[in-house]
């Protein structure tokens, strides 16, 4: 890399840090100067105390709670969402079946049925799983058929007429081809997935990260309670991470630009 | 299929110049959109022999594409017939090898797993493939580019290498909807050039559809002039150039006769053509 | 005329299907008869439900703090995405913020809120507000940098202004972008108010589903439900005329979800 390139790269770093920075400075300060409410305690502290809790292992058992509704929900969901997506995308008449459910019903946070999930499941981890499942089918579901849909017919007909049966169609070309739009669902599943979880565990449960969020807060352990927020951002960031890396490396070759970033 | 044969064995083999090959007697096709009925193809009929390659030359709209679309198995026709070697034609296949405008190279695969694609899909066993594959990438000189992902190429790279996997699985009839179509004129221009060289080795019986008169006089035996909407022959004429055609020819009177047969015939239609938008 | 109905039919059948099939499930009591009530049954609920005035009264709370923070987000949203792609510095700053944010959970952050804002309606509207502002700011940013760079040359061609340009050539040709991050956002908003509503709350659809399914009226509570998906799907209708009005020169995809 070049000297220029070199210091635009960092002056552009510094800058993004620049004001997160600001503010946890200021918030130290003002921390320490005692001028704030209890419940904005110093973030050296949150530090400290949430890097002892995950020594410790006492956010572990919490977080491997979520993490294990957050995934089987997601994988449960995307397995489904993406299967039925892709049929929907390549047949018609499933397209047309599916088509007035989801536009309904698309628009309704899925979190509103979890008291009746709840109802029918037990307050224990059937139910949060169930509502991330929910959840995550949306998503999975519409990328993939609009992959699916958006597949040029020219591919199909260059495979049809290199001879290519239907099925060899559909997995050498239609899966290929959708490829980049599922990806890009399970990006945004994936990040629902542990908002969901997180959201349900707040509203009812006896464990995980939603649930140590709020009872912290209630008895006042806010320690805990920055360790838990802390904890829930860095497995949703990790997450995410995790998807572009496997997205870059699914996708290589194709130059197929990098995807509205943000979801 | 034969395999393991060099490009100019292969067209020896299937050499039977003279013989009709494709016969099409009076397509029709007529395109429903809600209540509007289009008559696109009025009872058209043509026949290519073997080894020969045909040029159809029409004005935008007048239903070429939609034709060769149909040849190729694509696009449904109301009525007539169409034989290949004597068999009727039904729906794609491999007999009718078909080169896109758009190159249809798949994204997701190297520049070598699209030239055996559709060996590939035909079961055929991996070395066989990747012979097959690198002969037909050498052919149309592209070795060195063989692991290359398409997205990496230019236009006219692309559309050779569209130009060999269709070669490689040796179809009986070649189908080119306006092949160069996406390219810029002087690329066009490297293109014909090439496909010529190509064709004199190969010998393929090729239909080749463009709205560039000068492209098709330079590569065809024979220009087919199709009509306005809805689409017919208008016009047939041959062309008596020498064989191999060298790039110069275009500078002969011959040449210059042709193209002026040919344009006359063209004109009036794009006229007429461009009229139904009035 | 047949035809028109025959297509009506084709395209929202499996709605009266679905429908058809949970009637049956509620009747022969195949799930228990208390947790899925019959169709019946929930209109029924709904309709006491109407008349009682509890619906309205919490649907209008509900409604009330998801569209303040809606217009919040939608205000600070575009100048903020607007800002981002005009200014690299605003962009380096800001950046970072959005693309690190948006994986994270931002509702575990609601407790801090409640601290910081109280239990009532404004902490859920700056949740709300936050947690839209996310779609809205980045469809906003990328919307403004992808207009066409010969659309603003040809203006200049032809003696625009800066500002004619940033109001007649940059803010159209984003518009469809933007709308599509408002589109994301407007579910985002009803999703957050009810969640939010649900952790704690006396008032509000949220509440109102969760209290009334812990004293086991499940009729009611799916009434509930079908309220929010009710107000869920007209807003929804309702952006997606505004902006067939507003961007008449663009169609987007006409159903499901995306723009």
């Amino acid at each position: 890399m070049s000297a220029a390139a070199f210091y635009s790269r960092a002056r552009r770093t510094a800058l993004g840090l620049a004001l997160p920075l600001a503010a946890l400075v200021a918030w130290e300060i003002s921390a320490r100067l005692g001028d704030v409410p209890s419940y904005l305690i110093a973030p050296s502290v949150i530090l400290a105390s949430t890097w002892d809790m995950a020594t410790t292992g006492e956010l572990w058992q919490h977080t491997s709670n979520s993490l294990v509704r957050a995934l089987g929900g997601y994988a449960i969901g995307a397995a489904a969402g993406i299967t039925m997506g892709l049929l929907a995308g390549i047949a018609r008449p499933v397209e047309r079946f599916y088509d007035p459910i989801v536009s309904l019903t698309y628009p309704v946070p899925k979190i509103v049925v979890l008291p009746i999930l709840i109802a029918w499941l037990g307050s224990g981890d059937a139910s949060k799983i169930a509502v991330v499942t929910a959840a995550v089918f949306y998503p999975t579901f519409i990328n993939s058929l609009y992959g699916a849909k958006g597949v040029n017919r020219i591919y199909v007909w260059s495979a049809r007429n290199m001879g290519a049966r239907p099925i060899a169609v559909f997995l050498k070309v239609i899966l290929p081809a959708s490829l980049p739009q599922v990806l890009t669902g399970l990006r945004v599943g994936l990040a629902l997935a542990f908002i969901v979880t997180v959201a349900a565990e707040m509203q009812n449960s006896r464990n995980g990260l939603g649930f140590l969020v709020m009872t912290a807060e209630d008895s006042m352990r806010f320690d805990l309670m920055y360790a838990a927020i802390i904890a829930a951002g860095v497995i949703g960031f990790a997450g995410d991470r995790l998807l572009v890396t496997l997205r870059r490396r699914a996708l290589a070759g194709q130059a197929i630009g990098k995807e509205g970033a943000h979801g | 299929m034969t395999d393991g044969g060099t490009p100019d064995a292969v067209a020896a083999a299937r050499q039977r110049p003279g013989q009709a090959l494709l016969e099409v007697r009076e397509l029709v096709k007529t395109f429903r959109r809600g209540t509007r009925t289009v008559e696109a193809i009025d009872r058209f009929s043509l026949t290519v022999n073997d080894g020969e390659f045909v040029a159809i030359v029409g004005p935008s709209g007048c239903g070429k594409s939609t034709f060769l679309h149909i040849l190729g198995g694509f696009e449904p026709y109301d009525s007539g017939t169409m034989l290949l070697n004597g068999a009727a034609i039904k729906g794609p296949g491999p007999d009718r090898g078909m080169l896109f405008q758009e190159f249809a190279l798949y994204p997701w695969r190297s520049v070598i797993g699209n030239v055996g694609w559709a060996l590939e899909v035909q079961g055929k066993p991996r070395a066989e493939r990747i012979a097959a594959a690198e002969r037909y990438l050498k052919l149309v000189g592209l070795s060195a580019f063989r692991d290359a992902y398409p997205a990496e190429l230019s236009g006219g790279m692309k559309q050779r290498v569209a130009l060999a996997r269709v070669l490689a699985f040796e179809p009986r009839i070649l189908l080119m909807d306006e092949p160069f179509g996406a390219l810029d004129a002087q690329t066009r221009e490297l293109m014909q050039e090439e496909l010529n060289t190509i064709w004199q080795e190969t010998r393929n019986t090729v239909l080749f559809v463009t709205h560039d008169i000068d492209e098709a006089i330079y590569l065809a035996d024979r220009v087919i002039v199709f009509t306005a909407r809805p689409g017919r022959i208008k016009d047939e004429v041959n062309i008596a150039l020498e064989r191999p055609r060298r790039a110069d020819v275009r500078k002969s009177a011959g040449y210059i006769a042709y193209r002026n047969r040919v344009w006359d015939s063209l004109r009036a239609e794009v006229l007429k053509a461009r009229e139904e938008f009035q | 005329m047949a035809s028109s109905l025959g297509r009506f039919v084709a395209r929202w059948y499996s709605v009266p299907l679905v429908l058809a099939i949970w009637e049956i499930l509620a009747r022969t009591g195949a799930i228990s008869r208390r947790l899925m009530p019959s169709l019946v049954e929930i209109a029924n609920a709904a309709w006491a439900a109407l008349a009682s005035g509890d619906l309205q009264f919490h649907a209008s709370i509900s409604l009330g703090r998801a569209l303040t923070g809606y217009a919040l987000a939608i205000v600070f949203g575009i100048l903020l995405g607007v800002a981002m792609a005009r200014s690299r510095l605003f962009d380096a700053l800001f950046e970072p913020i959005f693309s690190f944010g948006y994986p994270v959970p931002k509702i575990a952050l609601y407790p801090i809120f409640i601290f910081a804002f109280g239990f009532g309606s404004l902490s859920k509207v700056m949740m709300i507000f936050l947690e839209c502002l996310y779609p809205i700011t980045v469809n906003a940013f990328y919307g403004m940098r992808a207009v066409d760079r010969v659309h603003v040359w040809a203006a200049r061609n032809m003696g625009a202004t800066q500002r004619q340009i940033f109001w007649r050539v940059l803010l159209p040709g984003a518009a469809p972008s933007i709308f599509a991050g408002l589109r994301v956002a407007l579910p985002i908003s009803l999703i957050v108010v009810i969640i939010t509503e649900m952790i704690g709350e006396s008032r509000g659809l949220g509440y109102y589903i969760s209290y009334v399914s812990a004293s086991f009226e499940y009729a009611t509570a799916f009434a509930g439900v079908a309220a929010v998906a009710v107000i869920g799907f007209t807003l929804d209708r309702v952006l997606v005329w505004l902006r067939n009005r507003l961007i008449f020169w663009e169609r987007g995809a006409a159903f499901i979800g995306t723009n």
